[in-house]
């Protein structure tokens, strides 16, 4: 496996990616919105968000909606920032390919 | 086997990106069957209010050609509200179906509450207008009136879905506008409008968005 210039390691994880499609596409979603979306079970998308979190990509915002809890994911400015620094990567890499 | 992955990834990331963001839902055939019960809804409004005598199909309809012009209306009026119920129902089931099919999101979540709060705002106030007119006999109207708060709702709604809806939304619109200028032929205008525009964008729709699935 080579290791290409501005790839970023969190985003190796097909899952953590998608959340930070939906997220970007959309600015914030809901736990339930992003668990259908990526057809995840509760665990594994709440250990992915953590991580990302962790990392300074998104914020949780956890509130109350009559006794259930609802937990809405926001992106951050520099999750938005190592998203599309990530997808340029990628697609340079494309380029290279081609060229 | 880098190169291809990395191309699966990036378009992975697009569909998740618009399949999380737009309402896909709509089905093209849909649009076209709905255009073609507002084609047979027009020719039974032309037959009742009598401008479609040389239309044989609807020959027992002619019987209403002994009412009086405000009873012939309410009866017009009574087919564009079946009209819309059934398109309604019609558009909702196909949704039903397609997204079942293609597994896509189709709840009453948040962003369809919107979109459906967004598309029926303008037409709920564009129907109880266009009501007024009928019940105060400004008959001329109502049919512009119809196609232009139609075609609001359209271009309201259509940034939840994909944006070309909107151009149906226009070119709405511009025929309203233009049927507001215009005397008579309201019947015409109507059938154009919700008739065969909604045919041609309906092909067009499935041609763009549906033909590969």
């Amino acid at each position: 496996m080579a290791i290409i210039d501005g790839f970023n390691k969190i985003f190796e994880s097909k899952i953590r990616l998608g959340i930070m499609s939906v997220l970007v596409a959309n600015g914030s979603a809901d736990f339930a919105t992003l668990k259908s979306l990526l057809e995840l079970t509760d665990g594994n998308l709440a250990s992915h968000t953590r991580s990302l979190e962790e990392a300074g990509y998104l914020t949780c915002e956890k509130k109350f909606v009559g006794r259930k809890p609802n937990t809405t994911y926001i992106v951050t400015e520099e999750g938005r920032k190592a998203f599309a620094a990530h997808v340029d990567a990628l697609e340079r890499f494309l380029r290279e390919c081609k060229g | 086997m880098e190169e291809k992955e990395i191309r699966q990834t990036l378009s992975d990331i697009r569909e998740m990106m618009s399949k999380s963001s737009r309402f896909q839902a709509i089905s093209g055939w849909s649009i076209i069957v709905i255009g073609l019960y507002a084609a047979v809804a027009s020719l039974m409004a032309a037959a009742v209010i009598g401008v479609g005598d040389w239309f044989p199909c609807f020959e027992n309809l002619q019987k209403y050609a002994n009412l009086n012009t405000p009873s012939r209306i309410r009866i017009a009026a009574f087919i564009a509200i079946g009209l819309f119920a059934l398109s309604l129902l019609t558009v909702f089931v196909f949704a039903m179906i397609k997204s079942k099919r293609h597994n896509l999101p189709f709840a009453l979540d948040k962003r369809m509450c919107q979109m459906l709060l967004d598309f029926f705002i303008p037409l709920v106030a564009g129907g109880l207008f266009s009501m007024a007119l009928v019940m105060q006999g400004h008959y001329g109207l109502t049919s512009s009136v119809m196609l232009l708060f139609y075609g609001l709702a359209l271009v309201n709604c259509s940034h939840y879905t994909y944006p070309i809806l909107r151009y149906l939304g226009y070119a709405e619109l511009i025929l309203g506008i233009i049927d507001c200028f215009t005397m008579s032929h309201a019947l015409l205008f109507w059938f154009l409008g919700f008739s065969v525009m909604h045919i041609v964008f309906g092909i067009a729709y499935v041609l763009m968005f549906e033909r590969r699935k």
